[in-house]
């Protein structure tokens, strides 16, 4: 009776490479088995195969802190961020897997007036585009957080909060792992440890890829990496405007469950939730350098510590069990770059998610099957064409994205 | 289990020095020198936690601070390893994870269930249908975690330290010890970091008539003698950073290390193997049966049986019957055991049974082991079953390499030693002894004084390799010993065989996940969360490995191991946070505000006068008479050279080639994408002196920006960050000149010192640069002065003003005058897009200047044409909307606002906006949310005071 919660079947299967497919998705991260899964589901193209140069979900996908909001700032990433949502809350069922999506809230602080301006923009933008999204006061932030203390750094106070309950956390593996197991069931080719060497076209036309593993022939080539997007799609000669920096994250040891909301300060940089199994996830802003390290430092460790006992100075005795770090492609609006590239049919872009690709993992691939499927932009997505960067038609959202996982 | 009646003369403990403290509410006696540990022991208490999922009672398992199994709440701390935690009197010990107790907790009923739980069971239910989700996570978080955060306890002081030193020896044991010496004898200054509050290493617990203990004392003594080594007791390593960082923790201070050198010598951490029932209480690794007989004089159990897989094991066999232990058998997984050895004479003559080729596959007993099974490695065979309150698990251990792989060295798996060496070291790494797989007794202290010298070539003047090529030779003249059995699995017995005991994951757990599909190390570990628990995988890391080889038939090189992530132990919050100081900073004319009981605010980093009276005074003061307000906050960068012009035209948009001296110019810098981030004045001095101001909470981005193009150039300029140096204020009103006269022989007639004029001279007998500027537009003059002079030139000011009534105003008044004329704030009214095209600056960008930063992209912006404005508005009905509404068209959100107020002097509302570009015409309406009710406004493109500025240039 109790078979389905232990069986042999592989979640997984090994694969010898094809000499074609119809698309090559390079990087088995979120986005890209999220497109394969919704180009096999939603348009029937199974000829698909994902590239990754490590383990499934081994980059970005594997690295974040799994927080999904909808509570952006601007009209073009707010409808699109609660797309993804709304995916997300459905995707247990729809994958058959527990991603354990937690919809326990996320709450913004401000500690400044300008930061007050700043969560009023959000909220007056959310509420117009539908979204759960409201300012509250000090007192409603102590009754949601009852541990928190409001004025400890007497520098930043905490003045007012953006309280959006859709928001919360998700187990990011389980996601990965819930879409390759629908992906494989459909047909799709998963091939971890395969790096891609090449991307070779003809006429300024995809035609295939060199991976370590051998040459594949391929009508679409989507680009579905994160802190290497530059360097993928160079390979045919685009250049994108993206530069990579590192972004750390830590977790504690593990704590009875004391915390239920997300809690996110962009003035003292830092973000932090609590995972059911009680160790608290802290993330900051992304390193000030560019660099590929994956390397790990000790002020980012200090500096997590510091600010989060600016929050909760009983947290004094906890401790930090581990950090790590991975690395982000960050855009010059901290909005991505998705769809087709002129001069290079067939090579697709899903990149520059900066420090925010894990929640849209949904949409993107939704919305990149579509176009890979259609051969149209769908409109949902046109807002963040590669040419909106020679048009000046930014979509800034860095005042929602930087630091507010 | 009892103290021993006769403590050996290894021990740290004093006995006749009594201590007493709290154990869930009952009354614990120990010594001095105990640990929390030691002393419950000591005291009869062997179940010290329950397990995190199966709530399971464990007992003292490692002793050395690794495992979960002792993690108890201590005054107030969660998940305090008691094992290295020294007793202190009064203290307040409590157990954690278990209702009501560790000895009966009810929450044990969860191991009827484990058929439900396999490993990732999570996964595949709770979620249909979709709202038990909520549900079903609502238990679980009422289950999870294991310390308590009870929000009361207040914080201790913590300190940080900073150090340097040649050559940083981690590990205090016989190699490190010899590691140190060599270094030192070299020259070298050394700083020894030892985990222990001893030194010696695990040679410091073997019996003290052990030739190992009496090495480490000797060499202890001549490492004290030497003066420049400094030895940091109960002090861990936990993080090899980037250039040699070393963070420390010791105690409660971090020590952040700059080291040339480091040498890691942290030993091998001790493990158990994986058979059924392995995690009763009783069972015990051999270093902490060890550390609690011969430094603690506790006697941990009266009847043991050991399994080993080395020497060492029986060792501790030995120094159980020195303690009085019966011995019921020795079982070492090797074919032979030496008969040579003095510890297998010492067994043979007390009729220990010695059983080679043997292993332990299960134990017995419901709250603490009663029986072992004993059976052959080889699984075929017969199996014998002894009956024991001790078992001892002696097998080896994993080369504590985690320091060498944070700094970039790979582990690579050694088939002969069954461990992984640590390999392509990063710069100025060096791996000692037990922790570099070298394991013989005197190679260990060999290869200390090898590693040790080596770190210090080419520190000192004296050339060591003569000395290390000797080492090296003598070091694989000795035989290597090998501590690991080939397999951390024992053939098949009954109970749980648990693989981590810190995340109650078994074999079964493992071997599930595998088949799948989680068959990678890494995988592996994410889904079955083997590793993942407290100790990261200290106690479980190989055993996983080999199932995971095993059941894929690969071999471990093959299959890999997980990568080793800071920190090695985990360190509070506090300690990586030092004193959490909170600073302000006070303008030099603070205590003056406070006297005229001026509401101060706190601006960032500045505590800043925000009102004195009422806006509408304040403002009519600097309208009519003048004003004077504190801006003593303003960034100041003093730059020099014969090529400050090129560098100002670089970061700045505008032209600088046609500044004269003695005038001084509104500035804007843009980033190299266009978007502007900071603006200010700069002002010609001199020949080649300017002076530049840049906004309060930007002047350290941009004397960074400013550094950081310099960078590689070859430009003679030298910038100054001179913010802290000066005060100053504005005086601003049609009196200013009037006041500012009286104290000055300056010439301050217009001709000679117009709008935008810049001149250095005495202000009542104070040097003082002064800046004719309007931007609350009056006629102003901004005097910069040496911070310290600041009382004193408020009070001359106010002195003077008093004949014009002056007043002084705050940052609130500030804010309606310069929002009267229309004068921006960046970061307020801007945002991380906005070019100055979109912002009213296009008449600042000179793009017939040779190159500046950001000229792509605002010349791309410029051709493509803007699509939104930067405007004023006036409401029609004088509302005033919140900062941060949106403009509204249609339904839609089109702009939004960024700067609103009421004006006392033009009696309306106003306000800035971004709308589309189309509707930045006066007079055009716009239509602003706000609080849910809808403002009509009209757009004012140009200054709603004073337009053509007249009165600030009169």
């Amino acid at each position: 009776m109790l078979n389905f919660l232990s069986n042999d079947k592989k979640m997984w299967r090994r694969h010898t490479l094809k000499s074609s497919y119809e698309v090559v998705i390079v990087g088995a991260g979120i986005h890209g088995l999220a497109t394969a899964y919704y180009l096999a589901k939603n348009h029937g193209i199974t000829d698909v195969a994902l590239f990754d140069k490590g383990y499934l979900g081994a980059g970005a996908s594997g690295r974040n802190t799994a927080i999904i909001r909808a509570n952006y700032r601007t009209a073009e990433g707010v409808p699109f961020y609660e797309e993804s949502l709304k995916l997300y809350e459905d995707l247990a069922r729809d994958l058959d897997y527990n991603i354990m999506f937690s919809q326990r809230g996320h709450l913004t602080l401000a500690h400044t007036d300008r930061g007050v301006t700043g969560l009023r923009e959000r909220a007056e933008m959310n509420q117009i585009l539908g979204i759960n999204s409201s300012m509250i006061k000090p007192e409603r932030v102590k009754q949601l957080v009852p541990t928190i203390c409001l004025d400890s750094n007497p520098h930043y106070p905490v003045m007012a909060a953006l309280w959006h309950p859709p928001g919360g956390v998700i187990r990011h593996d389980a996601v990965v792992w819930g879409y390759a197991r629908g992906c494989d069931q459909m047909g799709v080719q998963i091939h971890p440890f395969t790096e891609v060497k090449a991307i070779n076209t003809r006429d300024g036309a995809v035609q295939s890829v060199t991976t370590n593993r051998g040459e594949v022939k391929a009508k679409f080539v989507v680009n579905c990496t994160a802190g290497h997007a530059s360097t993928i799609a160079q390979m045919v000669n685009v250049d994108l405007p993206i530069t990579t920096h590192p972004l750390q994250a830590c977790v504690t040891e593990p704590l009875k469950p004391f915390l239920d909301p997300v809690i996110v300060s962009s003035t003292l940089h830092i973000y932090v939730s609590q995972s059911d199994r009680g160790e608290l996830v802290i993330g900051q802003e992304i390193d000030p350098f560019s660099s590929y390290s994956f390397r790990s430092t000790l002020p980012f460790l200090e500096g997590a510590a510091m600010h989060l006992l600016d929050l909760f100075p009983c947290l004094s005795e906890v401790r930090f069990l581990r950090q790590w770090a991975g690395i982000c492609d960050m855009t010059p609006d901290y909005s991505p770059i998705m769809g087709f590239v002129e001069g290079v049919d067939g090579f697709i872009l899903d990149v520059g998610w900066g420090t925010y690709g894990f929640k849209a993992g949904p949409v993107s691939g939704k919305r990149i099957a579509e176009l890979i499927a259609t051969r149209k932009t769908p409109n949902l997505i046109r807002p963040f064409r590669l040419s909106r960067f020679y048009e000046n038609d930014l979509v800034g959202e860095k005042a929602a994205a930087s630091v507010s996982h | 289990m009892s103290r021993l009646s006769t403590p050996p003369s290894s021990t740290l403990v004093n006995r006749s020095k009594p201590l007493v403290f709290e154990y869930n509410g009952r009354r614990i006696d120990a010594c001095e020198g105990d640990t929390v540990a030691s002393a419950l022991m000591a005291s009869g208490v062997d179940i010290l936690s329950r397990s995190f999922k199966y709530h399971r009672p464990r007992g003292h398992l490692c002793g050395e601070g690794h495992c979960p199994n002792c993690m108890m709440n201590v005054d107030g701390s969660p998940n305090v390893r008691i094992c290295s935690e020294k007793v202190c009197n009064g203290m307040v010990v409590k157990h954690q994870n278990a209702i009501p107790s560790p000895e009966f907790d009810l929450l044990a009923i969860t191991q009827k269930f484990d058929f439900l739980m396999p490993a990732g069971f999570y996964y595949k239910i709770f979620h249909k249908p979709r709202f038990m989700w909520p549900v079903f996570e609502h238990f679980i978080r009422k289950v999870a975690g294991l310390g308590v955060v009870d929000g009361k306890t207040p914080p201790y002081r913590y300190e940080r330290q900073h150090l340097r030193a040649d050559v940083v020896v981690v590990g205090g044991g016989p190699s490190g010890l010899s590691a140190a010496l060599g270094a030192a004898e070299a020259g070298a200054s050394v700083t020894l970091v030892e985990q222990d509050s001893f030194l010696g290493g695990h040679f410091r617990f073997q019996n003290p008539e052990s030739s190992g203990f009496k090495k480490v004392l000797e060499l202890e003594k001549q490492v004290r003698a030497k003066s420049n080594i400094r030895v940091l007791t109960g002090a861990v390593a936990f993080g090899l950073y980037e250039g040699n960082m070393l963070g420390v923790v010791q105690g409660r201070r971090t020590v952040r290390i700059r080291a040339k050198r480091v040498v890691v010598a942290s030993g091998i951490l001790e493990r158990p193997f994986v058979f059924g029932n392995n995690d009763l209480p009783g069972i015990m690794l051999g270093r902490a049966v060890q550390r609690l007989l011969n430094l603690y004089g506790v006697q941990p159990g009266k009847r043991a049986v050991v399994v080993g897989s080395n020497d060492r094991a029986l060792d501790v066999a030995a120094d159980l019957l020195h303690a009085g232990v019966e011995v019921a058998a020795y079982a070492d997984q090797r074919e032979r055991i030496n008969d040579s050895l003095e510890s297998v004479k010492l067994l043979k003559s007390k009729g220990v049974a010695l059983l080679p080729a043997t292993t332990a596959v299960s134990a017995d007993g419901k709250m603490h082991i009663r029986s072992v099974t004993l059976g052959p490695v080889a699984g075929r065979g017969e199996n014998i079953r002894l009956d024991c309150d001790l078992l001892v698990l002696s097998v080896g251990g994993d080369p504590a390499i985690h320091l060498v792989q944070q700094g970039g060295a790979r582990g690579f798996f050694e088939e002969h030693r069954v461990e992984f060496i640590a390999k392509r070291l990063g710069e100025g790494h060096f791996v000692a002894g037990d922790s570099n797989g070298v394991h013989h007794e005197d190679s260990i202290l060999l290869d200390g004084r090898r590693a040790g010298l080596a770190a210090a070539q080419g520190l000192g003047s004296v050339d060591h390799a003569a000395e290390i090529a000797d080492l090296e030779s003598r070091l694989s003249a000795n035989p290597a010993v090998v501590l690991n059995p080939k397999t951390m699995v024992a053939p098949d017995g009954s109970g749980k065989r648990f693989v981590c005991v810190c995340e109650d994951v078994t074999e079964k757990d493992v071997c599930d996940a595998i088949r799948e599909g989680f068959d990678g190390i890494e995988t592996l570990k994410r889904y079955s969360t083997v590793s993942m628990g407290p100790c990261q995988g200290k106690m479980c890391q190989m055993s996983a490995i080999g199932i995971c080889a095993r059941e894929t038939n690969r071999t471990i090189e093959e299959t890999g191991s997980t990568v080793s992530r800071p920190p090695f132990i985990p360190i509070t919050l506090g300690a990586l946070t030092g004193r959490n100081y909170h600073p302000h900073k006070t303008v030099p004319t603070h205590s003056r505000h406070a006297a005229l009981n001026a509401k101060v605010i706190s601006l960032g980093d500045w505590l800043r006068p925000e009102m004195y009276s009422n806006p509408a005074e304040e403002s009519r003061a600097v309208h009519e008479r003048v004003g004077l307000i504190d801006v003593s906050t303003l960034g100041r960068i003093d730059l020099r050279g014969t090529d400050v012009v090129k560098l100002l035209d670089k970061v700045y948009i505008n032209s600088w080639g046609n500044l004269k001296v003695g005038r001084t110019r509104y500035g804007v810098m843009c980033d190299d994408t266009g978007i502007v981030f900071d603006d200010g004045t700069c002002a010609r001095l001199g020949d080649q002196h300017y002076f530049m101001t840049t906004t309060t909470s930007g002047v350290d981005g941009v004397y960074q920006w400013l550094t950081s193009w310099m960078a590689g150039t070859s430009l003679d300029v030298c910038v100054t960050n001179v913010t802290s140096g000066y005060g100053g204020v504005n005086i601003a009103g049609p009196r200013a000149k009037e006041v500012l006269g009286k104290l000055t022989s300056l010439n301050l007639d217009s001709k000679e010192f117009p709008y935008m004029g810049c001149v250095q001279g005495q202000v009542a007998g104070v040097p003082c640069i002064l800046f004719r500027i309007g931007f609350v537009g009056e006629l102003g003059y901004e005097v910069h002065f040496p911070s310290f002079y600041g009382e004193y030139m408020w009070d001359v000011i106010m002195d003077a003003g008093k004949e014009f009534d002056i007043r002084p105003f705050g940052v609130e008044t500030q804010r309606i005058l310069r929002l009267q004329k229309s004068h921006i704030i960046i970061g307020q009214d801007t945002d991380a897009i906005t070019n100055p095209l979109e912002a009213n600056l296009a008449w600042a960008v000179k793009f017939d200047k040779p190159d500046f930063i950001g000229r792509r992209a605002i010349f791309e912006a410029k051709k493509q044409g803007i699509k939104k404005s930067l405007v004023g508005f006036v409401t029609r009905h004088g509302e005033v909307p919140e900062e941060g509404t949106q403009v509204m068209e249609n339904g839609y959100s089109v702009g939004r606002v960024t700067s609103a107020r009421f004006s006392p002097h033009l009696n309306k509302s106003i306000g800035l906006a971004w709308v589309p570009t189309a509707r930045a015409k006066d007079g055009q309406p716009i239509l602003i949310r706000s609080k849910g009710e809808w403002v009509i406004a009209d757009v004012v493109t140009h200054p709603f005071y004073d337009p053509e500025g007249a009165r600030m240039k009169g």
